[in-house]
């Protein structure tokens, strides 16, 4: 049997699934009105934050909501090659199988000849790494109405300019993604180790760790994942080398959590 | 699998790091307090000093106590330059009703001696044993016929307050010891007008070898103090060289033409000055 420890490491692994999703306030009225927004007959949808504040974890979970109800697709890894990005959407939306190089001209007669009555919701994640050329052909796409697009975008001066070039007049609802605060990076971590049953664990976090955990991250999900992954593998290392006396166990050692962030390089030491 | 002993060494030299300037500032501060505290308790108590100074007998009897000093004052070159203060302080002023008597000492502010100090070149540096010489412009007059000055003790006058039947008495008294802590002074710093006093002193006790002698030194500093050749003159007439005196003046007033010298030739010349 897993120590807790080793279980609650488990828990903060960086992977972008569904269902670790944790519903917190903020978040769940931003959730909610990006699943409104959908139901507009809205071109686009621009989704965009810093790095680490769920951005993916949004698109994926929005995927797994609405796929059961409505036509939805969802590109992770973004499709560089414009050929390759037209032959997929094709295949996926309108089941036409191309073999060959497929260009825009050829994809948009696809688009008018199987036209569907509900429009097809195309999520794409880490829009900023398509190309110029290519965001303007998915621009032109949206503006045929035949499919409604929601892109997720760094937060960076250049991605600003990205989407104030090809997206300022087509969007209709632009959607930020912040940081968490205190409280909420609280929540977010209690809720995901009480859901893989680690209560323990999720009781030792006081809201002063906490706090020391949030300045230490910023509230970023991301960073926030790789300290409490490092801090139960440290936990774990001292357990299994029988030093967990030297450490209070009621809750999380500021000692440690500092130990994790230097590891981790959010602690410069 | 990390390594916790070079991650605990790790988090060890950043706790250091990252305390130092909090420790910094912690020790900063407490110097600053203790400079700050030892210099408020200090200023307190020189505050405080300056309160209990003088000393205050608690009882209805009046007591003055009188510190006499002389002074000399260079400028006017007056005879006597003791200057006595007596002050009455009454307890009220410093104490409100608590004290109903009290006596202060006084003592004159002997600065203007420090200040003179400076302005003039050490004499007794060149001229320590020779008490006898020749001035500039009295080339003709041997000094070495001057006897070796001889010290003679100065009857001392005594001041002293009494009160009686309510009146208050003083009594000046002045002792040997005034002209020594002169001649002290003078052998400092060679300033004329102290070696001048002395001379007058010593005239005045009598004592006209010492009284020469000083006249002379103060002669050698400076040649150009008219009391200096008058002290001298008289001196010489009273230690029986009447001819040395009148052939000084009119040397003085030849150079000088000044009317004090020319008054006492004439007393001297007509035997009204013995």
């Amino acid at each position: 049997m897993n120590s807790i420890f080793v279980n609650s490491k488990d828990v903060f692994l960086d992977i972008v699934n569904a269902n670790d999703y944790v519903q917190l306030d903020r978040v769940s009225t931003i959730y909610q009105s990006l699943k409104d927004s959908i139901k507009k007959p809205l071109k686009m949808i621009l989704l965009y934050g810093k790095p680490g504040t769920g951005k993916s974890m949004f698109l994926s979970k929005l995927h797994k909501d609405l796929s059961s109800s409505q036509d939805v697709y969802l590109y992770q890894t973004p499709i560089l090659d414009e050929s390759e990005f037209y032959k997929t959407l094709a295949q996926d939306i309108f089941k036409v199988k191309y073999s060959g190089e497929l260009n825009f001209t050829q994809f948009m007669k696809i688009v008018e000849n199987k036209k569907k009555e509900e429009v097809p919701v195309v999520l794409l994640d880490e829009a900023q790494l398509y190309s110029e050329a290519l965001m303007e052909k998915i621009r032109l796409l949206s503006d045929t109405r035949s499919v409604k697009f929601v892109i997720t975008l760094h937060k960076t001066e250049k991605e600003d300019l990205i989407a104030k070039e090809h997206f300022q007049t087509r969007i209709w609802e632009s959607i930020e993604l912040e940081n968490a605060s205190s409280t909420e990076l609280k929540i977010y971590i209690q809720k995901k180790l009480m859901k893989a049953n680690c209560f323990d664990s999720a009781n030792m976090f006081t809201p002063s760790a906490v706090n020391r955990i949030h300045k230490i991250t910023n509230g970023n999900y991301r960073d926030s994942n790789k300290l409490l992954y490092t801090l139960f593998d440290l936990y774990t290392i001292y357990e299994q080398n029988h030093q967990l006396s030297k450490l209070k166990t009621s809750q999380i050692s500021s000692k440690l959590i500092e130990m994790a962030a230097i590891h981790t390089g959010l602690i410069n030491a | 699998m990390l390594n916790i002993i070079e991650l605990e060494h790790r988090w060890l030299r950043y706790k250091i790091k990252s305390l130092i300037p909090l420790i910094v500032i912690t020790i900063s501060l407490f110097i600053i307090a203790i400079i700050i505290f030892s210099f408020s308790s200090s200023s307190n108590k020189d505050t405080l000093g300056h309160i209990d100074t003088p000393i205050i007998t608690p009882s209805t009897q009046i007591k003055v106590e009188l510190k006499k000093e002389p002074i000399i004052k260079v400028a006017q070159e007056k005879r006597d330059v003791i200057k006595e203060q007596i002050t009455k302080v009454h307890p009220k002023q410093l104490h409100g009703n608590k004290e109903k008597s009290q006596k202060v000492k006084l003592s004159p502010s002997l600065d203007f001696m420090k200040k003179m100090q400076n302005a003039v070149h050490p004499y007794y540096q060149n001229n320590t044993a020779d008490d006898s010489y020749e001035t500039d412009t009295q080339q003709a007059i041997q000094m070495k016929s001057v006897p070796k000055v001889q010290t003679v003790k100065a009857k001392p006058v005594n001041i002293s307050v009494k009160k009686i039947d309510n009146r208050i008495q003083i009594k000046r008294q002045n002792t040997q010891n005034d002209i020594y802590d002169i001649i002290k002074r003078f052998k400092k710093n060679n300033n004329p007008a102290l070696s001048l006093f002395v001379a007058k002193k010593y005239y005045e006790l009598g004592n006209y070898r010492q009284a020469y002698n000083y006249a002379l030194m103060t002669n050698k500093i400076n040649n150009e103090i008219e009391s200096s050749w008058i002290i001298f003159s008289k001196s010489l007439v009273k230690l029986g060289k009447k001819e040395k005196a009148t052939k000084t003046l009119k040397k003085y007033i030849a150079q000088s033409h000044s009317s004090s010298a020319q008054i006492l030739l004439d007393e001297i010349q007509s035997g009204k000055f013995r």
